[in-house]
């Protein structure tokens, strides 16, 4: 029995060196976005070099992602913690920072990357009244649906891997560089491709595509919310179909994350296109990447258009 | 045997020890490469940048003589220059003192604002709730009247700011309708400092705070899913369970969430007694809790969330006084415990989480609180003092513990962003008499009409059992509760 125990308490001591022998593997990057196009740039930039985690899986209502108890130990254990900024992450990123106890990456810690510095925002309230609705105070914080836009954000999640790790800064800058560069030829693609789009008009259940209407010359005519954050009301839904018709609005797009009934009602009342729009990467089907699914966002307005000329 | 079994121990140590030698050696090893290679680059780019500058010098020094030469050109032209250039001058500086004007106003306007810098956050919250209950307050140990009432239950003011780089501090104070006077009665709910920076995942709050015991217990009324607060909550906490005491959080450094939290204070509950300290309190005076939790991911879309709660005041020195029971008998608390278990299983569809989602929450306490029982009711209720020599025991009293269990149980249903209902279930055992039970079912629906104003309808049916010497009843109640200002989605609401 003595000789038995020993035995196994010997090997048991063995194994157990002999893992701690074994070479341990270079630590990763560990990198937390709350939603999915940021860790899809994080991943592009980061490479091998990171691990990288969304709060939001794609299709969430930006606003709207969970706050599960699951996220903090993996925010608590985050070297970086990427958001959008312009208050995007209002609702559930101030709480969820203070539940993960991580110091690194409180706001205004380094490990904290605010995507938004150097965007001119657009819609900023005059008034942060909440007879306005759910208003951001900082302006319209959907600037990642524009992908000129979106190079910002591959530029802070750039710099901010490279100041936490400049022994990569060359993978960095050669993975930047060569993502910047397939952007910017998809970037060309769209704006060739959505040449048609230009002066169309459309409406959407929020107000999430004021950037992406500039950058490819569309016309965001009303939303489907009454404010934001605020559902419509009849009069509302009547006011936009008798809008619509007078101007001849042809889209209608709806948000994964919004109920079809009423974009439905009104695309049938007026006649117009209904659309069905991703937010970010993973919103619908086939739209992993973010080029993925600005290649889907492009597409479908292009083909809805076409269809009606 | 013996020697066998020490020479394969030294073996089995020895080897450990070399191979975690050779495991420093080599992890020294790396870091030393690192460094050189951390070095190297580091070099590198001081000889790029040294090029670089002595390129750029080159360059503006060519720049330089190519301009002194153009200057060398220049007097030939500059006779008929000023007669252009007197008009552009002007134009100019017209120019540059509007300019000016502007920027002083905009400095201006940022002085204006620079008092405002550091106020805190500050919101309000009003909630009104409307009622008709079928019976008196005498037949329901309601502290409202019977019948038609209307109690502006909460106007709260809510300020919360950080300190410091190291923490951060927050107050609600809350102001209620007495139910005698009418009057405002304005009190302290919370005021408590918060740690941010502690290390090992560490939090301290310190101050009057609601505790962390169970799921419900340290949410404000107006944030309840339904109306009123649960009837064991009630009876077994004290409503919310405020305290003035120190707490620590410790999120265990697990990658599986698991957190726990202890605490101390004096008094528990805002609506319980305090104890009687008289003129020293000792630390058996105190409350002492705790609560463990953790949280699983069943599915993407269903989440559940348990814990366990422990309470115990080890002397609570007739904590509210002689307490007199229907059967005319009398008792005093000498010692209070409670420990809960809760549940929370929530579906929450990802996709349209904003308009559809289900909860359903259950807590189970059990109160086992011991006390003096005196059944001859010689203690004088009138005279709650504990002074020297009071109370007179009488020769019948005697000492016991009450156990008691009290659990609720609801499922809301949200279907709308601002639509859903639901149905609480309350049992309670009084936790002087566990014979003495109540039972109530409470339909509820609430209409949000933004995410600041919301208004909910609940119907109550309350019963009581004989040994309570209540008399059951009915109730209707309407509450509508607004914010204004600032208003954070705090880790509580989640």
């Amino acid at each position: 029995m003595k000789s038995t125990l020993f035995r196994l308490l010997s090997v048991a001591t063995i194994g157990a060196a002999a893992l701690i022998a074994s070479p341990a593997q270079a630590a990763k990057i560990r990198v937390v976005t709350t939603l999915t196009d940021l860790a899809d740039f994080s991943r592009e930039v980061g490479g091998e070099h990171v691990e990288v985690f969304s709060l939001a899986t794609g299709v969430e209502d930006t606003h709207g992602v969970p706050m599960k108890p699951s996220f903090v130990p993996v925010m608590n254990r985050a070297d970086l913690m990427v958001s959008v900024g312009f208050g995007c992450e209002h609702a559930f990123l101030p709480a969820l920072l203070e539940a993960s106890k991580n110091p690194r990456i409180q706001y205004g810690k380094p490990g904290y990357v605010d995507c938004s510095p150097g965007i001119a925002p657009l819609a900023v309230p005059k008034s942060t009244d909440h007879s306005e609705g759910d208003v951001h105070p900082y302006g319209n914080p959907h600037y990642m649906l524009d992908p000129v836009l979106a190079k910002t954000a591959i530029q802070h999640i750039y710099e901010a891997l490279v100041a936490i790790a400049p022994q990569y800064q060359a993978d960095f800058t050669r993975n930047r560089d060569a993502y910047l560069a397939k952007l910017d030829a998809k970037i060309a693609q769209w704006q060739a491709e959505a040449k048609g789009l230009k002066g169309v008009k459309f409406i959407s259940y929020h107000e999430e595509w004021e950037y992406f209407a500039e950058r490819f010359g569309m016309k965001v005519f009303d939303t489907i919310e009454l404010k934001p954050g605020i559902d419509p009301t009849p009069r509302h839904i009547e006011q936009l179909i008798t809008g619509m018709k007078a101007e001849h609005v042809p889209i209608v797009v709806r948000e994964p994350q919004f109920p079809e009934k009423v974009p439905a009602l009104i695309a049938r009342q007026t006649g117009a296109t209904l659309l069905k729009l991703p937010i970010m990467p993973g919103g619908v089907p086939h739209t992993d990447t973010y080029i993925e699914m600005m290649d889907f966002i492009v597409h479908t307005m292009v083909s809805a258009e076409a269809k009606r000329g | 045997m013996n020697l066998k079994y020490l020479i394969g121990w030294s073996s089995a140590l020895c080897l450990s020890a070399i191979v975690a030698q050779a495991q420093e050696t080599n992890e020294v090893d790396k870091l030393d490469q690192r460094l050189k290679q951390i070095q190297e680059s580091f070099e590198k780019q001081q000889r790029e940048m040294r090029e670089n500058f002595e390129r750029l010098l080159r360059e503006q020094q060519a720049q330089i003589e190519s301009l002194k030469k153009e200057l060398a050109n220049i007097p030939t032209n500059a006779v008929a220059a000023p007669t252009n250039a007197a008009p552009a001058a002007a134009v100019t500086t017209e120019q540059l003192k509007e300019l000016n004007t502007k920027v002083d106003g905009v400095v201006e306007a940022q002085k204006q604002v620079r008092p405002n810098a550091f106020n805190p956050s500050i919101g309000l919250v009003g909630e009104t709730v409307f009622s008709y209950r079928s019976k008196g307050a005498d037949e329901t140990g309601s502290s409202r009247p019977g019948g038609f009432d209307v109690y502006q239950r909460s106007v709260e003011l809510n300020v919360a700011a950080s300190v410091d780089p190291f923490a951060k501090a927050y107050a609600v104070i809350n102001a209620s309708a007495d139910a005698q006077t009418g009057e405002a009665t304005l009190g302290v709910e919370e005021a408590a400092l918060q740690t941010t920076s502690l290390p090992w995942n560490l939090e301290l709050k310190a101050g009057r705070f609601f505790a962390e015991f169970g799921k419900l217990s340290y949410i404000h009324d107006h944030e309840l899913p339904f109306v009123n607060r649960p009837l064991a909550l009630d009876q077994y906490i004290g409503g919310e369970s405020r305290t003035d005491g120190a707490q620590l959080n410790w999120l265990l450094p697990t990658p599986h969430y698991v957190s726990l939290t202890t605490g101390f204070g004096v008094g528990f509950g805002g609506d319980s007694p305090l104890n009687n300290p008289g003129s020293y309190r000792s630390l058996s005076g105190f409350n002492y809790y705790g609560r463990l939790s953790t949280y699983f991911d069943l599915t993407p879309n269903i989440q559940l969330e348990t814990g366990i709660s422990g309470l115990i005041n080890p002397s609570t020195q007739d904590r509210g006084g002689v307490l007199v029971q229907p059967d005319g008998s009398t008792l005093t608390e000498k010692e209070r415990r409670v420990a809960g278990l809760d549940l929370k299983l929530s579906y929450v569809p990802l996709r349209n989480n904003q308009f559809q989602r289900l909860d359903w929450g259950t807590e189970v306490l059990y109160s086992d609180s011991r006390y003096l029982f005196n059944p001859s009711g010689s203690l004088d209720p009138a005279n709650p003092t504990h002074t020297a020599g009071w109370p007179a025991p009488s020769p019948d009293d005697y000492d016991g513990n009450v156990g008691s269990v009290g659990l609720y149980s609801y499922a809301t249903y949200k279907w709308h962003r601002q639509w859903s209902a639901g149905f609480l279930f309350d049992y309670m055992q009084s936790a002087e008499n566990h014979n003495d039970v109540t039972v109530a079912y409470s339909p509820y629906i609430t209409w949000a009409l933004s995410h600041w104003n919301q208004i909910r309808l609940q119907y109550t049916h309350t019963d009581h059992n004989a040994a309570s010497g209540l008399h059951p009843d009915d109730a209707i109640y309407l509450q509508w509760a607004w914010i204004i200002g600032a208003h954070s989605h705090g880790w509580q609401a989640r």
